[in-house]
Protein backbone atom coordinates (compact mmCIF):
# COMPACT_ATOMS: atom_id res chain seq x y z
CA UNK A 1 0.00 0.00 0.00
CA UNK A 2 1.14 3.58 -1.21
CA UNK A 3 1.18 6.70 1.21
CA UNK A 4 -1.61 7.90 -1.20
CA UNK A 5 -4.26 5.02 0.42
CA UNK A 6 -5.79 5.03 3.25
CA UNK A 7 -7.20 1.29 4.16
CA UNK A 8 -10.09 1.05 6.86
CA UNK A 9 -10.57 -2.27 6.50
CA UNK A 10 -9.88 -3.09 10.11
CA UNK A 11 -11.03 -6.92 9.89
CA UNK A 12 -8.83 -9.24 8.20
CA UNK A 13 -10.79 -11.36 5.67
CA UNK A 14 -13.88 -9.84 5.28
CA UNK A 15 -14.67 -8.11 1.63
CA UNK A 16 -13.27 -4.76 0.61
CA UNK A 17 -14.37 -2.21 -1.63
CA UNK A 18 -12.50 0.54 -2.78
CA UNK A 19 -13.72 4.55 -3.23
CA UNK A 20 -11.76 5.76 -6.14
CA UNK A 21 -11.63 9.67 -5.48
CA UNK A 22 -11.22 12.32 -8.29
CA UNK A 23 -9.59 15.79 -8.97
CA UNK A 24 -10.52 18.32 -5.88
CA UNK A 25 -12.51 15.60 -3.84
CA UNK A 26 -9.09 13.35 -3.45
CA UNK A 27 -7.64 16.22 -2.11
CA UNK A 28 -10.03 16.23 0.69
CA UNK A 29 -9.90 13.33 1.44
CA UNK A 30 -5.91 13.14 1.74
CA UNK A 31 -6.08 9.88 -0.72
CA UNK A 32 -6.70 8.53 -3.88
CA UNK A 33 -8.27 5.19 -2.93
CA UNK A 34 -9.79 4.39 0.54
CA UNK A 35 -10.92 0.78 1.10
CA UNK A 36 -13.77 0.23 3.60
CA UNK A 37 -14.48 -3.38 4.58
CA UNK A 38 -17.36 -5.45 4.06
CA UNK A 39 -20.41 -2.88 3.43
CA UNK A 40 -23.69 -4.06 1.85
CA UNK A 41 -24.96 -1.60 -0.37
CA UNK A 42 -23.43 1.73 -1.76
CA UNK A 43 -24.89 3.98 0.76
CA UNK A 44 -23.19 2.23 3.59
CA UNK A 45 -19.87 2.27 2.05
CA UNK A 46 -20.60 6.30 1.28
CA UNK A 47 -20.87 6.32 5.09
CA UNK A 48 -17.61 4.98 6.20
CA UNK A 49 -16.09 7.10 3.99
CA UNK A 50 -17.42 10.31 4.99
CA UNK A 51 -17.11 9.65 8.19
CA UNK A 52 -13.69 9.50 8.48
CA UNK A 53 -12.90 12.63 6.20
CA UNK A 54 -15.26 15.93 7.31
CA UNK A 55 -13.76 17.89 4.57
CA UNK A 56 -15.03 15.63 1.86
CA UNK A 57 -18.88 15.10 3.56
CA UNK A 58 -18.66 18.61 3.52
CA UNK A 59 -18.15 18.93 -0.17
CA UNK A 60 -19.90 15.95 -1.01
CA UNK A 61 -23.51 15.89 0.90
CA UNK A 62 -25.73 19.16 0.88
CA UNK A 63 -27.82 20.64 3.88
CA UNK A 64 -29.97 18.14 3.22
CA UNK A 65 -27.57 14.78 3.23
CA UNK A 66 -28.22 14.73 -0.18
CA UNK A 67 -25.39 13.93 -2.54
CA UNK A 68 -24.94 17.45 -4.32
CA UNK A 69 -25.70 17.46 -8.06
CA UNK A 70 -22.04 17.75 -9.32
CA UNK A 71 -20.64 14.88 -7.79
CA UNK A 72 -21.37 11.46 -9.97
CA UNK A 73 -21.51 8.06 -7.85
CA UNK A 74 -20.11 5.67 -9.66
CA UNK A 75 -19.89 1.55 -9.02
CA UNK A 76 -17.24 0.09 -12.07
CA UNK A 77 -17.94 3.36 -13.58
CA UNK A 78 -21.60 3.26 -14.21
CA UNK A 79 -23.31 6.33 -12.35
CA UNK A 80 -25.52 4.02 -9.56
CA UNK A 81 -28.27 6.53 -9.77
CA UNK A 82 -28.78 5.82 -13.60
CA UNK A 83 -27.97 2.33 -13.99
CA UNK A 84 -28.49 0.85 -10.67
CA UNK A 85 -30.38 1.24 -7.75
CA UNK A 86 -28.57 4.50 -6.12
CA UNK A 87 -27.14 4.17 -2.54
CA UNK A 88 -29.00 0.92 -1.88
CA UNK A 89 -27.15 -0.56 -4.72
CA UNK A 90 -25.80 -3.94 -3.81
CA UNK A 91 -21.62 -3.88 -3.33
CA UNK A 92 -19.56 -6.75 -2.75
CA UNK A 93 -15.73 -7.80 -2.97
CA UNK A 94 -13.47 -5.95 -5.74
CA UNK A 95 -16.57 -3.37 -6.86
CA UNK A 96 -14.70 -0.21 -7.77
CA UNK A 97 -16.87 2.75 -6.19
CA UNK A 98 -16.13 6.17 -7.20
CA UNK A 99 -17.22 9.91 -6.54
CA UNK A 100 -16.42 11.93 -9.69
CA UNK A 101 -16.53 16.06 -9.66
CA UNK A 102 -16.39 18.29 -12.84
CA UNK A 103 -13.01 20.34 -13.57
CA UNK A 104 -13.09 23.82 -14.70
CA UNK A 105 -9.01 24.69 -15.62
CA UNK A 106 -8.09 25.16 -18.91
CA UNK B 1 -10.65 11.17 -56.40
CA UNK B 2 -8.35 13.47 -57.19
CA UNK B 3 -10.27 16.63 -57.72
CA UNK B 4 -12.16 18.13 -54.94
CA UNK B 5 -10.49 21.31 -55.52
CA UNK B 6 -7.09 20.98 -53.76
CA UNK B 7 -4.27 22.52 -55.27
CA UNK B 8 -0.60 20.69 -55.78
CA UNK B 9 0.53 22.71 -52.54
CA UNK B 10 -2.08 21.41 -50.13
CA UNK B 11 -1.52 17.91 -51.62
CA UNK B 12 1.71 18.14 -50.62
CA UNK B 13 1.01 20.08 -47.40
CA UNK B 14 -1.86 17.12 -46.39
CA UNK B 15 -0.29 13.97 -48.24
CA UNK B 16 -0.35 12.15 -45.27
CA UNK B 17 -4.02 12.77 -44.84
CA UNK B 18 -4.60 12.39 -48.06
CA UNK B 19 -3.51 9.20 -48.71
CA UNK B 20 -5.35 7.51 -45.71
CA UNK B 21 -8.29 5.69 -47.07
CA UNK B 22 -10.60 7.07 -44.10
CA UNK B 23 -9.48 10.51 -44.59
CA UNK B 24 -8.52 11.03 -48.37
CA UNK B 25 -9.31 13.91 -50.45
CA UNK B 26 -12.63 14.18 -49.50
CA UNK B 27 -11.97 14.38 -46.14
CA UNK B 28 -9.22 16.79 -46.47
CA UNK B 29 -11.95 19.12 -48.36
CA UNK B 30 -14.05 18.87 -45.65
CA UNK B 31 -11.70 20.13 -42.94
CA UNK B 32 -10.61 22.66 -45.35
CA UNK B 33 -13.92 23.40 -45.59
CA UNK B 34 -14.77 23.56 -41.74
CA UNK B 35 -15.40 26.23 -39.29
CA UNK B 36 -13.96 25.75 -36.27
CA UNK B 37 -14.11 28.05 -32.71
CA UNK B 38 -12.01 27.26 -30.09
CA UNK B 39 -13.08 29.04 -26.94
CA UNK B 40 -10.19 30.02 -25.03
CA UNK B 41 -6.36 30.64 -26.38
CA UNK B 42 -4.80 29.10 -23.14
CA UNK B 43 -3.26 25.64 -22.08
CA UNK B 44 -6.03 23.96 -23.88
CA UNK B 45 -6.46 26.38 -26.54
CA UNK B 46 -3.55 25.96 -27.60
CA UNK B 47 -2.58 22.63 -29.22
CA UNK B 48 -6.52 23.21 -30.29
CA UNK B 49 -5.07 25.62 -32.73
CA UNK B 50 -2.01 24.24 -33.05
CA UNK B 51 -3.39 20.53 -34.47
CA UNK B 52 -6.62 22.38 -36.35
CA UNK B 53 -4.11 24.97 -38.19
CA UNK B 54 -1.60 22.16 -39.41
CA UNK B 55 -4.46 19.69 -40.37
CA UNK B 56 -6.01 22.61 -42.77
CA UNK B 57 -9.38 23.51 -40.67
CA UNK B 58 -10.16 26.45 -43.03
CA UNK B 59 -11.80 28.73 -40.55
CA UNK B 60 -10.89 29.26 -37.18
CA UNK B 61 -12.25 31.47 -34.36
CA UNK B 62 -10.31 32.31 -31.42
CA UNK B 63 -12.15 33.77 -28.30
CA UNK B 64 -10.06 34.80 -25.71
CA UNK B 65 -10.03 38.33 -23.46
CA UNK B 66 -7.10 37.53 -21.95
CA UNK B 67 -3.59 38.95 -22.44
CA UNK B 68 -0.63 37.35 -22.21
CA UNK B 69 1.19 36.61 -18.45
CA UNK B 70 4.60 35.02 -18.14
CA UNK B 71 3.19 32.64 -15.81
CA UNK B 72 0.93 31.57 -18.97
CA UNK B 73 4.37 30.12 -20.63
CA UNK B 74 5.13 27.40 -18.59
CA UNK B 75 1.89 25.25 -20.99
CA UNK B 76 0.50 27.67 -23.42
CA UNK B 77 2.58 27.05 -26.43
CA UNK B 78 1.43 29.08 -29.04
CA UNK B 79 2.57 32.16 -26.69
CA UNK B 80 6.32 33.14 -26.84
CA UNK B 81 8.46 35.02 -24.25
CA UNK B 82 7.89 38.34 -26.63
CA UNK B 83 3.60 38.04 -26.23
CA UNK B 84 3.78 39.04 -22.36
CA UNK B 85 1.51 41.80 -22.38
CA UNK B 86 -0.63 41.46 -25.69
CA UNK B 87 -3.68 39.63 -26.59
CA UNK B 88 -3.71 36.49 -26.27
CA UNK B 89 -6.15 36.32 -29.49
CA UNK B 90 -3.05 38.45 -31.41
CA UNK B 91 -0.41 36.20 -31.10
CA UNK B 92 -2.47 33.12 -31.45
CA UNK B 93 -3.42 34.25 -34.76
CA UNK B 94 0.22 34.66 -35.66
CA UNK B 95 0.89 31.37 -35.05
CA UNK B 96 -1.39 29.72 -37.01
CA UNK B 97 -1.09 32.26 -39.88
CA UNK B 98 3.04 31.16 -39.90
CA UNK B 99 1.75 27.41 -39.70
CA UNK B 100 -0.72 27.57 -42.15
CA UNK B 101 -1.79 29.93 -45.42
CA UNK B 102 -4.75 27.73 -45.68
CA UNK B 103 -6.32 28.44 -42.46
CA UNK B 104 -8.19 32.43 -42.46
CA UNK B 105 -8.42 33.45 -38.89
CA UNK B 106 -11.07 35.58 -36.74
CA UNK B 107 -10.00 36.91 -33.73
CA UNK B 108 -12.63 37.68 -31.01
CA UNK B 109 -10.83 39.96 -28.21
CA UNK B 110 -13.91 39.03 -25.90
CA UNK B 111 -15.37 37.49 -22.84
CA UNK B 112 -17.96 34.98 -24.35
CA UNK B 113 -21.40 35.31 -22.13
CA UNK B 114 -24.92 35.63 -22.51
CA UNK B 115 -25.03 38.78 -24.93
CA UNK B 116 -22.21 37.06 -27.30
CA UNK B 117 -22.29 33.51 -27.35
CA UNK B 118 -24.96 32.62 -29.67
CA UNK B 119 -23.75 34.98 -32.66
CA UNK B 120 -19.96 32.97 -32.41
CA UNK B 121 -21.58 29.73 -32.28
CA UNK B 122 -24.16 30.11 -35.04
CA UNK B 123 -20.87 31.16 -37.26
CA UNK B 124 -19.15 27.80 -36.90
CA UNK B 125 -19.75 23.80 -37.57
CA UNK B 126 -18.32 22.85 -34.30
CA UNK B 127 -17.39 24.78 -30.81
CA UNK B 128 -14.28 23.56 -28.84
CA UNK B 129 -14.63 24.62 -25.24
CA UNK B 130 -10.90 25.66 -24.12
CA UNK B 131 -12.09 28.24 -21.70
CA UNK B 132 -10.98 28.20 -18.16
CA UNK B 133 -13.97 28.39 -15.93
CA UNK B 134 -17.22 26.80 -14.81
CA UNK B 135 -19.70 29.69 -16.23
CA UNK B 136 -17.95 29.83 -19.36
CA UNK B 137 -18.37 25.74 -19.79
CA UNK B 138 -22.17 26.02 -18.70
CA UNK B 139 -22.67 28.65 -20.84
CA UNK B 140 -20.91 27.00 -24.31
CA UNK B 141 -22.70 23.76 -23.38
CA UNK B 142 -26.25 25.41 -23.08
CA UNK B 143 -25.64 27.03 -26.15
CA UNK B 144 -24.43 24.76 -28.63
CA UNK B 145 -27.06 22.51 -27.53
CA UNK B 146 -29.79 24.75 -28.59
CA UNK B 147 -27.83 25.77 -31.30
CA UNK B 148 -27.54 22.36 -32.39
CA UNK B 149 -23.73 22.47 -32.69
CA UNK B 150 -21.32 19.77 -32.09
CA UNK B 151 -19.27 20.76 -28.65
CA UNK B 152 -15.81 19.38 -27.89
CA UNK B 153 -15.21 19.56 -24.27
CA UNK B 154 -12.11 19.35 -22.17
CA UNK B 155 -11.50 20.13 -18.64
CA UNK B 156 -7.72 20.13 -16.56
CA UNK B 157 -6.83 19.96 -12.83
CA UNK B 158 -3.57 19.34 -11.91
CA UNK B 159 -2.29 15.84 -12.70
CA UNK B 160 -6.21 15.05 -14.16
CA UNK B 161 -8.39 15.94 -17.41
CA UNK B 162 -11.55 15.17 -18.64
CA UNK B 163 -13.14 15.55 -22.15
CA UNK B 164 -15.96 14.53 -24.02
CA UNK B 165 -17.99 15.50 -26.77
CA UNK B 166 -21.57 16.85 -27.25
CA UNK B 167 -23.35 15.95 -30.13
CA UNK B 168 -25.81 18.56 -32.46
CA UNK B 169 -28.83 19.00 -29.90
CA UNK B 170 -27.20 17.29 -27.14
CA UNK B 171 -28.78 14.14 -25.22
CA UNK B 172 -26.85 13.98 -23.76
CA UNK B 173 -24.58 16.72 -22.98
CA UNK B 174 -22.75 18.17 -20.05
CA UNK B 175 -25.16 19.10 -17.64
CA UNK B 176 -26.87 14.92 -18.39
CA UNK B 177 -23.16 14.46 -16.65
CA UNK B 178 -22.89 17.17 -14.47
CA UNK B 179 -26.50 18.80 -14.02
CA UNK B 180 -24.60 21.92 -12.19
CA UNK B 181 -21.21 22.78 -11.59
CA UNK B 182 -20.36 23.04 -7.85
CA UNK B 183 -21.44 25.13 -5.14
CA UNK B 184 -19.25 28.71 -5.56
CA UNK B 185 -16.61 28.53 -3.06
CA UNK B 186 -16.36 25.13 -2.35
CA UNK B 187 -13.65 24.52 -5.33
CA UNK B 188 -9.77 25.51 -5.37
CA UNK B 189 -9.58 28.83 -7.70
CA UNK B 190 -8.72 28.17 -11.24
CA UNK B 191 -6.05 30.98 -11.29
CA UNK B 192 -4.38 29.56 -7.84
CA UNK B 193 -4.44 26.01 -8.95
CA UNK B 194 -0.92 24.70 -10.26
CA UNK B 195 -1.49 22.29 -13.22
CA UNK B 196 1.20 20.12 -14.95
CA UNK B 197 2.35 21.75 -17.77
CA UNK B 198 2.44 19.09 -20.65
CA UNK B 199 -1.36 18.02 -19.22
CA UNK B 200 -3.75 20.81 -21.15
CA UNK B 201 -1.20 19.20 -24.51
CA UNK B 202 -2.38 15.96 -23.79
CA UNK B 203 -6.23 16.87 -22.75
CA UNK B 204 -6.08 19.47 -25.70
CA UNK B 205 -4.92 16.99 -28.61
CA UNK B 206 -7.82 14.76 -27.54
CA UNK B 207 -9.88 17.72 -27.99
CA UNK B 208 -8.85 18.55 -31.37
CA UNK B 209 -8.73 14.71 -32.43
CA UNK B 210 -12.29 15.02 -31.49
CA UNK B 211 -12.88 17.95 -33.46
CA UNK B 212 -10.97 16.50 -36.79
CA UNK B 213 -13.33 13.42 -36.43
CA UNK B 214 -16.42 15.12 -36.59
CA UNK B 215 -15.73 17.12 -39.13
CA UNK B 216 -14.58 14.60 -41.67
CA UNK B 217 -17.00 11.65 -39.94
CA UNK B 218 -14.04 9.26 -38.95
CA UNK B 219 -14.52 7.23 -36.05
CA UNK B 220 -16.33 7.32 -33.09
CA UNK B 221 -16.84 10.44 -30.86
CA UNK B 222 -16.91 10.98 -26.90
CA UNK B 223 -20.77 10.82 -27.46
CA UNK B 224 -22.02 9.73 -24.06
CA UNK B 225 -18.53 9.24 -22.58
CA UNK B 226 -16.42 11.15 -20.49
CA UNK B 227 -12.69 10.42 -21.46
CA UNK B 228 -11.08 10.70 -18.00
CA UNK B 229 -6.76 10.70 -18.03
CA UNK B 230 -4.46 10.92 -15.20
CA UNK B 231 -0.67 12.19 -15.91
CA UNK B 232 0.26 10.86 -12.62
CA UNK B 233 0.17 7.34 -12.88
CA UNK B 234 -0.50 7.35 -16.71
CA UNK B 235 -3.97 5.98 -16.38
CA UNK B 236 -7.25 6.88 -19.09
CA UNK B 237 -10.48 5.34 -18.57
CA UNK B 238 -14.08 6.47 -19.50
CA UNK B 239 -17.61 7.33 -17.39
CA UNK B 240 -20.11 6.66 -19.18
CA UNK B 241 -23.57 9.11 -19.11
CA UNK B 242 -27.16 9.17 -20.81
CA UNK B 243 -29.60 11.94 -21.60
CA UNK B 244 -31.03 13.44 -18.51
CA UNK B 245 -34.89 13.65 -19.50
CA UNK B 246 -35.23 16.15 -17.19
CA UNK B 247 -31.84 18.07 -18.51
CA UNK B 248 -33.02 21.68 -18.71
CA UNK B 249 -31.22 22.06 -22.37
CA UNK B 250 -31.74 18.82 -24.21
CA UNK B 251 -34.52 17.18 -21.74
CA UNK B 252 -38.07 17.07 -22.59
CA UNK B 253 -38.85 20.77 -21.74
CA UNK B 254 -36.02 22.57 -22.65
CA UNK B 255 -35.46 26.30 -22.53
CA UNK B 256 -35.71 28.20 -25.02
CA UNK B 257 -32.43 30.40 -24.56
CA UNK B 258 -29.64 31.27 -22.97
CA UNK B 259 -31.39 34.46 -21.64
CA UNK B 260 -33.26 32.27 -19.24
CA UNK B 261 -30.23 31.15 -17.07
CA UNK B 262 -27.85 32.95 -15.38
CA UNK B 263 -24.09 32.03 -15.64
CA UNK B 264 -21.63 32.91 -12.71
CA UNK B 265 -18.00 31.44 -11.74
CA UNK B 266 -19.13 27.70 -10.14
CA UNK B 267 -23.01 28.80 -9.92
CA UNK B 268 -25.85 28.91 -12.34
CA UNK B 269 -29.03 29.84 -11.18
CA UNK B 270 -32.31 29.52 -12.90
CA UNK B 271 -33.95 32.96 -13.20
Amino acid sequence: MGPSEIDFSERDGLPVVHWKLFADLRERAGAETVAVGDPRTVGEALDVLLAEHDALRERVLDADGDVVADVNVLKNGANVFDAGDGLDEPVGEGDELALFPPVSGG
Amino acid sequence: MSDLNLDATQLDRYSRHVIMDEVGPGGQAALLDASVLVVGAGGLGAPVLQYLAAAGVGRLGIADDDVVERSNLQRQVVHADADVGRPKVDSAREFVEALNPDVAVDTHQTRVDRDTVSDLVDDHDVVVDASDNFATRYLLNDACVLADTPLCHGAIYKFEGQATTVPAGGAPCYRCLFPEPPEPGTVPDCATTGVLGVLPGTIGAVQATEAVKLVTGIGDPLHGRMFTYDAADLSADEVPYRANPDCPVCGDDPVDSVASQTYQETCVVSE
